[in-house]
């Protein structure tokens, strides 16, 4: 699933590892969802879009519309 | 190529290689104990089978540590590590059930059954490589 996550975690100064952390997620988790290769669960979706304070829809990209 | 990237272990990896070394350790020690004639004794007689049975705990218990790894990680370790768990337990399956086969019905020689459990991580360490999305 195509996201903004990278963004997003560059515009804060974060590191992968830092974002991990703050989701309670390992860095290599982190690596993943950047490079497309992880679709989060609806908890870490939702985890992600309120630790960035936008809506899910802001963050990923819906495949389906 | 990201996911070759230098990743620091977590909690639950280090759980996992410590309950891994303590299993393997005790795998290790019967054997050699074994092969170097502690328990000749008891080869061949009813109390051997309690001796393979004590071999086999540890890899029971290294099974569960897996297991455990994939509870106490997050969500992308955990499905990757299923992913890997269940090609390799496949394609052990299909290849010691076909070793088997061909000790049935053609000449070859025959394979101990203890030989599953080495060719299942060997696998897991072959398939490794090619799965590396939770896709």
């Amino acid at each position: 699933m195509k996201n903004r996550l990278k963004l997003l975690r560059v515009e804060r100064n974060w590191t992968q590892a830092e974002l991990g952390e703050r989701l309670g997620v390992s860095r290599q988790a982190v690596i993943a969802l950047e490079a497309d290769k992880h679709d989060p669960s609806l908890d870490l979706a939702y985890r992600i879009a309120a630790l960035f304070g936008r809506p899910v829809e802001e963050i990923f990209e819906n495949p389906h519309g | 190529m990201a996911m070759l990237k230098f990743c620091p272990m977590t909690p639950a990896d280090r759980r996992y290689v410590v309950r891994t070394m303590a299993f393997m350790g005790g795998y290790v020690a019967v054997n050699l104990a074994a092969i170097f004639g502690a328990f000749d004794s008891v080869i061949g007689t009813p109390a051997g089978w309690v001796l393979g049975l004590a071999v086999a705990a540890p890899i029971a218990g290294q099974i569960w540590a897996t297991l455990r790894l994939m509870v106490e990680s997050d969500e992308f370790v955990r499905m990757l590590t299923a992913k890997r768990f269940i090609a390799a337990a496949g394609l052990a399956m299909a290849a010691f059930s076909g070793w088997g086969f061909m000790e049935t019905y053609g000449t070859a020689p025959h394979a101990p059954g203890w030989l599953v459990y080495g060719l299942f991580w060997g696998f897991y360490g072959l398939v490794s490589p090619f799965i590396r999305t939770s896709q």
